[in-house]
């Protein structure tokens, strides 16, 4: 269902208001899961059965999601935020997003190559 | 010849709820940024993922200062992230029933995750084992 007042055509603005929205949601639902993973702490056990499963190579990949995703959320905010304190920014906003992505994918990328370390010397699957 | 009359006391101004929600944003917003990016940080860059076990979160949280901060992030990310959903409900779902529904499960579902996190944070014994 796509309701016609929430849908906008504001160009860069646009691609910026959905990022944030996926990206939110996105890891809202990765909280959701982290939370309940954590709650196994009180059973040592179980908990690093469960835990040992975030070290296989599949979700080290979703590992990285996670971090561009948070990244992207997290410059996006900081883009919104300044903008509410400086309104003037808002005149250089195709440069502010290009600035946000530029910023996710500079700390991003050498993040992910951390992540997936141990997969790249070959020492896991 | 006319005069100008004195203006009407303002109405005060009461912040709307939505205002305060507006202004949580920012600030959770803000503060997550610290709180999450230095726990992702630790917890997968510092250390590998698999270093993170048992052992290492006992060891943390022997250090009351490392729970509050713990605790912090619960608290904001998931105030922020139902907030956030909120609005997207908002947008999304239509239909009265649904939405009240959606909001009614987001909400409950909220709740019972602030109070596993927070036992599991308050009740982890402080020495391990």
């Amino acid at each position: 269902m796509s309701p016609a007042s929430t849908r906008y055509k504001g160009k860069s603005g646009q691609w910026a208001f959905l990022g944030h929205r996926i990206t939110g949601f996105l890891v809202f639902l990765f909280l959701l899961l982290h939370i309940v993973d954590v709650s196994l702490v009180r059973w040592p056990d179980t908990y690093d059965a469960v835990h040992r499963l975030y070290g296989n190579v599949l979700l080290r990949l979703f590992e990285v999601g996670l971090l561009l995703a948070l990244l992207f959320h997290t410059f996006n905010g900081v883009r919104i935020v300044a903008v509410d304190v400086f309104p003037e920014a808002v005149r250089n906003q195709r440069r502010l997003l290009q600035a946000v992505v530029a910023l996710t994918l500079l700390a991003g990328v050498p993040g992910g190559v951390v992540i997936m370390w141990p997969f790249i010397e070959g020492r896991i699957l | 010849m006319s005069t100008v009359e004195a203006p009407r006391k303002r109405a005060p101004r009461k912040r709307s709820a939505e205002a305060w929600s507006w202004a949580f944003m920012r600030l959770s917003g803000l503060a997550l940024v610290f709180l999450a990016l230095v726990h992702f940080s630790i917890t997968h860059i510092i250390n590998d993922v698999v270093e993170t076990d048992y052992d290492f979160v006992a060891e943390r949280w022997n250090n009351p200062a490392w729970r509050l901060f713990d605790w912090l992030l619960l608290v904001l990310a998931l105030g922020h992230g139902v907030n956030g959903l909120r609005w997207i409900v908002d947008d999304y779902v239509r239909r009265p029933g649904r939405r009240r529904a959606a909001m009614g499960l987001l909400y409950g579902l909220t709740a019972v995750l602030v109070v596993v996190g927070t036992l599991t944070i308050l009740l982890f014994p402080a020495r391990p084992r």
